[in-house]
């Protein structure tokens, strides 16, 4: 066992450091090396530049997790083949790990996500989820214009076959039991009448934990998404409260709660 | 159309959409009723339709400080006057 020779635990945690670094020298210098230049002739010459943007921040993070699954082989992913053809829907998922955002960013060429606003100040990054099309997660002083666009633009974002995904519990919760959920999602869903699509992940949190900088190479693990249920309320004719959307999502990630936990 | 109109519609609005309770004039639209951003765009596009005219984007960034169903009238009182000008 690692934990009993000094040896061997140098070699696991030498192998985290340097999977880590591999995957750091990956975002840094594919993205300077390779997709800026996408970047840059997407924003000078496309008409749909948040359209292009997402296509490859999409192919970019998709680059990104081929690797990162070649270099930690004891994970092991099973990502329901169903999730990649989901369009025009809102997704909602529970979320466990900062990796959990890239993961679906890489299953779908066309996606928006809502963001803490406090991203949207950050160098770079900031600008690239504005870009992006992301929403922000309060309207406070220049986000209430992005806001406004971007929720009157979703009904034909998602018209045109893009999808919503959503943590709506807002931030990480690796203890397994569900958080309050932020309303937000729910009341795109009542606007725009479309599915809300529930997923259920596991495991992400066992290769990049909360709280740690370095992905955990060294245990066997099995990361698993798929469907667990889709609200039917929101496609019918009548129109569904935000409630109604909330309860029922609820419902669905509770009849599926005890089943996964044994699952993961 | 007369502030009472306004209110009668804006209060149907908010109880059959937005599925407030019993709403007060001068009740906290977010702490009272969980009114937010997004509720306040889907409002804008409500109160397009009984205007007949579209909002510009300026004006509806002012709509995201509306705090009670009297700002509500008062905001929409305003942009229909400057509408009219």
């Amino acid at each position: 066992m690692a934990g009993n020779n000094p040896k061997a635990g140098f070699v696991d945690r030498l192998s985290d450091f340097v999977v880590t670094l591999i995957c750091w020298v990956y975002f840094i210098f594919a993205f300077l090396f390779f997709f800026s230049f996408f970047y840059i002739a997407a924003f000078l010459f496309c008409k749909d530049r948040e359209r292009a943007f997402q296509y490859i921040d999409h192919l970019f993070l998709k680059g990104f997790l081929w690797l990162l699954r070649v270099l930690a082989p004891r994970h092991k992913w099973e990502i329901d083949s169903e999730i990649c053809t989901i369009s025009g829907s809102i997704i909602v998922c529970n979320h466990l790990s900062y990796l959990d955002p890239l993961i679906f960013i890489s299953l779908w060429s066309r996606q928006k996500t809502i963001v803490k606003t406090k991203f949207f100040h950050v160098p770079v990054f900031g600008w690239f989820i504005k870009v992006s099309g992301y929403l922000p997660s309060t309207t406070e002083g220049v986000h209430a214009k992005r806001m406004i666009e971007q929720v009157e633009s979703m009904g034909e974002f998602l018209e045109n076959g893009g999808n919503l995904f959503v943590f709506p519990e807002g931030t990480r919760n690796p203890d397994g039991d569900l958080g309050d959920f932020y309303k937000g999602v729910f009341k795109i869903g009542r606007m725009y009448r479309c599915p809300i699509h529930v997923l259920h992940l596991c495991n992400t949190d066992k290769l990049f934990t909360p709280g740690t900088f370095f992905f955990n190479t060294r245990v066997h693990n099995r990361i698993r998404m798929k469907i667990i249920g889709c609200t039917r309320s929101a496609t019918g004719k009548e129109r569904a409260s935000a409630k109604e959307l909330e309860k029922e999502v609820l419902q669905i990630f509770e009849s599926h709660s005890g089943y996964e936990k044994k699952a993961c | 159309m007369t502030r009472d109109e306004l209110q009668e519609k804006i209060v149907v609005i908010l109880v059959d959409e937005f599925e407030f309770e019993n709403p007060g004039f001068t009740d906290n639209l977010r702490d009272d009723h969980g009114f937010d951003s997004i509720d306040a765009i889907e409002l804008l596009a409500k109160i397009e339709e009984i205007l007949g005219f579209q909002i510009s984007r300026k004006e509806k960034e002012k709509a995201m400080s509306i705090r009670t169903i009297n700002d509500i009238l008062d905001y929409i009182e305003t942009i229909q006057a400057a509408h009219k000008s």
